[in-house]
């Protein structure tokens, strides 16, 4: 991850060369480093900018493209015939499973790990033939019924298109490495009409943590994707948003309720891709080519049997159960035969996202857990769209794990800022019965059966995070002024066993005088010289206690202890720190 | 310069900022155009396909064929997943197909985009009415009536507010909907048949008069109309205006001879014509024969209704309607009423009592009894 800080890093360098003049940089003025630095800074944004526009254009097409699938695979009417729907999904899941086994081995599954595994492994590097196969397969199996939705290819498509320019521009490996979680928010934030949740996405489920450096880029990129979608598609919502209200407080309780469900829900969810996926790839190799064909019949029976809802990613469905079309016993159905139907079609390694799916499940639920609480409950109210919406970011949160991603997804698609109480009470309930149940995520999940050792998410939100406080120590003797003469700082050190003193120098810098240094000087004969006028080329570069312990690193190994000072007076010292300090701290965590 | 170094120096070209925000530009410039091209193409077949779905919709839709046109309406909304008009034809064939929960979803969906809308406060009322939500029916049929209706469709306010009247009539708010024909009929123009249909809802409120006022108009444009013959005969008739009604009655039945209500009307019409004494400027000898024959008739209705003749009216001297008969009848001869011209009116009020009784008691009167009845009626309070 320390690559990730490579722009914290390189701010900080910026206010190194502010504070001092290291050896190691002569040649070189700040001026001309803090140009360099700008400027790559600022090409690094535009051409975030152009990865956006790039994988807009790229999830415009793969739009048409699952469209004309269906068109031409399903039929064009509402109502598909029953050899269409037996057939459609059937043979292209064949055609699919000879594609990736034989073309593109890459396109299967998701995409979101596969960019996670671009970052963490490969350098940011993803061969640009896995867009091409997964626009292609991906495009096939939504549009011939498949129930898999189109967010997650796009986030890989976008990663990889990003990518592939990052190598066109030769970028370094550092720059190389944050492209595809960039190309990764536009294509999500083009596939999704939203680009607030695409950017929590990424941050949330593939970056992992907040750095300022990359946060611009991937805002820009999901920006610019978005407006290039929006000019080809409009800005409509993938849903009509209903009225959304929340009369009266108690009816929290029953967003708790769905909460709790939807919980439930996403273990069943995710305990069956975590127990049928490994069976389904250890089966023979002769069945990995027939996998997608009979997950497709059999969806195409589910379809034929009276739930064509289930097929693709449904998403007109959704907006139908929002406007309440659907008794909420059909809901409930609907609900458990999408988490059959995407299980199977996920399970046999047909290209495809689990976003769209994820979605679909949660608002069948949510309006059918809302439609029963108000079946036994009259006086609560009832809206379906509430409870869907509501049911959505419950399975987001539930299922993808990705709690804050959940909540402003639901906001930034309803657009209303009254849901986000219920939100927030039945996310929560969702999400913690979800952990305790089945501690591992289900995208480190697929990793992990993946063979991929990828850092999880959720555990690098909750690691412990070390601070310079935690290791600071005391200054070792007295703090000595730019005006005192050597000869104090001489008697100080015999007055005490520090092997450093800390010299406070005019305006907002610090030196360390050490012992030796202090002896040799007084050799010269400049014990009466003031230590200002000493020391006041050897500046040392100070940090704040609420600082990762981890910043201290890059100092000392050229200065025996850092200065760690008051973010209100920087000329408050509030203790040192050794490179032992941070080594010892880091033991005793580990122990 | 060797092609390894000319490669060289084009890849170190390639490397600076400018030429690559350059070909970056052109890139996209050339991408735009593909999508843009692409994009025509995906959105004509788009509506291309909503355009056929829908026409098939609608044509089933006008044919009442409501379970084809509701999948063809869906598939027209996958195409063109707002448009109103689709929304609102399948709203409505699912409305043929009594799913009207389902309708009301989109329906109410459709009033929050456009609430002025005619047509959807029309159907929203047609469901508030069903379910027996009148404040909600009445409101979204006032929002039909002053809705925007587009130009050629001003007559659907029209309907919508005969619509309204239907309603009130049917939860029997008959002044809301002597009011709201009060206002109808200032819209309604000269159209004959709009006219007959007004003037049918006045009869149903029985504001005969306005009634006969929109006979009148239908005929004053298409006078031999037998439907605005026959109301205007009706209104008149109920009205007590005999001679009129006999007037427009005459002419519906010679233009409609198998109108049978007509016809018995016309015939009552004509014996309240010939049989009140009490008409104005009438011959004595006239009234006398028109006493004496009431008389004769009332006589007629004891025999047939014995029941009604043992009723004793407090009004003459205790005794029961066949005594006080029988005791006036030798009185009412030509010479008798003559002498004592009071006998008309005292043999007058027996026979509108034996006739009211007799309806009272047994029922369906003759045409010559409906007529002494109508005649009562005429001169109550004189």
């Amino acid at each position: 991850m320390d690559s990730l800080n490579a722009p914290n890093a390189s701010s900080n360098v910026v206010q190194d060369i502010a504070a001092i003049k290291p050896a190691s940089l002569a040649g070189l003025t700040p001026g001309s480093i803090l140009h360099s630095v700008f400027r790559e800074e600022r090409f690094f944004l535009v051409l975030s900018v152009f990865i956006g526009v790039f994988s807009g254009l790229a999830v415009v097409c793969f739009r048409f493209a699952i469209d004309w699938s269906r068109i031409y695979l399903l039929g064009s009417g509402a109502e598909l015939s029953t050899v269409r729907l037996l057939l459609a999904p059937s043979l292209a899941g064949l055609a699919i499973a000879i594609l990736t086994i034989h073309v593109f081995p890459t396109a299967r599954g998701s995409g979101v790990n596969q960019t996670k595994a671009a970052l963490y492994i490969f350098d940011g590097y993803i061969p640009f033939k896995t867009a091409i196969g997964k626009f292609i397969a991906a495009s096939v199996a939504i549009g011939a019924g498949h129930s898999l939705g189109p967010e997650d290819p796009s986030l890989q498509i976008g990663a990889t298109l990003a990518s592939a320019i990052g190598r066109r521009m030769k970028l370094s490996r550092d720059r190389m490495r944050l492209l595809a979680p960039i190309g990764a928010a536009a294509g999500l934030a083009a596939a999704f009409n939203a680009p607030i949740s695409a950017v929590l996405f990424v941050i949330e489920e593939v970056i992992g943590r907040w750095t300022a450096g990359i946060l611009g880029s991937v805002v820009l990129s999901a920006v610019s994707s978005v407006v290039v979608m929006r000019s080809f598609l409009g800005s409509e919502s993938l849903f009509r948003i209903p009225p959304v209200e929340l009369r009266r407080p108690s009816e929290l309780i029953a967003y708790a309720i769905l909460g709790i469900i939807g919980g439930f829900a996403s273990i069943a969810f995710s305990s069956g891709i975590s127990a049928l996926r490994p069976r389904c790839r250890n089966m023979p190799q002769w069945t990995q080519y027939f996998q997608p064909a009979v997950a497709g019949l059999l969806i195409g029976v589910i379809a034929m049997l009276g739930a064509p809802q289930v097929m693709g990613a449904g998403y007109e469905y959704m907006d139908e159960a929002m406007h309440g079309q659907f008794t909420w016993q059909f809901l409930a159905i609907l609900a458990a035969l999408k988490i059959i139907a995407t299980l199977l079609s996920f399970v046999s390694g047909t290209p495809g996202g689990m976003f769209a799916p994820t979605l679909f499940i949660g608002a069948m639920l949510g309006a059918a857990v809302g439609g029963a609480e108000h079946a036994l409950l009259p006086h609560f109210q009832y809206t379906a769209g509430t409870y869907a919406l509501v049911g959505m970011g419950v399975l987001f949160a539930g299922f993808l794990r990705a709690p804050m991603t959940s909540v402003f997804m639901v906001l930034e698609v309803s657009g209303n800022y009254t849901i986000i109480v219920p939100v927030i009470v039945a996310n929560t309930f969702a999400y913690v019965i979800s952990r305790a149940l089945q501690p591992t995520p289900i995208f480190d999940m697929l990793s992990r059966q993946d063979g991929l050792d990828l850092p999880s998410m959720e555990e690098l939100r909750e690691e412990d995070v070390l601070h310079v406080e935690d290791a600071l120590q005391p200054p070792p003797g007295p703090v000595l002024e730019a005006d005192d003469p050597l000869d104090r700082a001489i008697l100080a050190f015999e007055g005490s066993m520090a092997s450093c003193l800390m010299v406070r120098l005019p305006g907002a810098a610090w030196a360390c005088l050490t012992r030796e240094r202090a002896q040799m000087l007084a050799q010269e004969g400049m014990g009466s010289h003031a230590l200002g006028t000493l020391l006041g080329e050897e500046q040392v570069p100070y940090v704040h206690p609420d600082q990762p312990l981890d910043t201290v690193l890059r100092y000392v190994n050229r200065w025996p202890v850092v200065p760690v000072v008051n973010r209100a007076n920087v000329r408050k010292l509030e203790g040192v720190i050794s490179e032992r300090d941070v080594l010892d701290r880091y033991r005793d965590l580990g122990a | 310069m060797t092609s390894q170094s000319y490669k060289l120096d084009f890849s170190q070209v390639l490397r600076r900022e400018p030429v690559m925000l350059a070909v970056l530009t052109l890139a996209a410039a050339l991408s735009f155009l593909f999508v843009t091209g692409l994009s025509r193409m995906f959105h004509a077949q788009q509506d291309a396909l909503a355009e056929r779905w829908s026409t098939r919709g609608r044509s089933d839709l006008g044919a009442g064929r409501y379970a084809s046109a509701v999948p063809e309406f869906r598939a027209a909304l996958l195409y063109s997943r707002d448009d109103f008009d689709f929304r609102l034809g399948l709203a409505q064939a699912l409305m043929g197909l009594n799913r009207d929960d389902e309708a009301y979803t989109y329906l109410i969906n459709l009033w929050g985009r456009r609430p002025e809308n005619g047509v959807v406060n029309v159907e929203l009322a047609r469901i508030a009415a069903q379910r027996g939500q009148t404040d909600q029916a009445l409101r979204y049929y006032h929002n039909a009536i002053y809705a925007n209706w587009p130009a050629g469709q001003d007559s659907e306010a029209r309907e919508a507010r005969f619509e309204l009247v239907d309603y009130l009539l049917q939860i029997h708010a008959s002044t809301q909907a002597q009011s709201e024909l009060i206002s109808l009929a200032a819209y309604i123009g000269d159209d004959p048949s709009q006219q007959v249909r007004l003037g049918d809802l006045f009869l149903r409120i029985q504001d005969n008069e306005h009634a006969l006022a929109a006979y009148r108009r239908s005929l004053s444009a298409s006078p031999h109309e037998a439907a605005a013959l026959a109301g205007a005969g009706t209104a008149a008739y109920d009205l007590g205006r005999y001679a009129v009604a006999e007037h427009y009655l005459q002419e519906a039945v010679s233009l409609r001879p198998g109108d049978y209500i007509s016809n018995d009307r016309l015939k009552i019409a004509r014996l309240v014509l010939q049989m009140d004494p009490f008409r104005p400027q009438i011959r004595v000898a006239t009234r006398n024969r028109n006493v004496m024959a009431a008389f004769a008739a009332a006589g007629a209705q004891l025999k047939a209704c014995p029941v009604a003749a043992t009723y004793a009216a407090t009004g003459i001297s205790g005794q029961d309607l066949a005594a006080q008969w029988a005791k006036l009848m030798p009185q009412i001869t030509e010479g008798g009423l003559r002498r004592d011209p009071d006998l008309v009116n005292t043999s007058m009020d027996l026979v509108f009592t034996i006739e009211r009784q007799a309806r009272e008691w047994c029922g369906t009167p003759t045409a010559t009894d409906s007529a002494l009845l109508l005649i009562a009626k005429l001169h109550e309070g004189n």
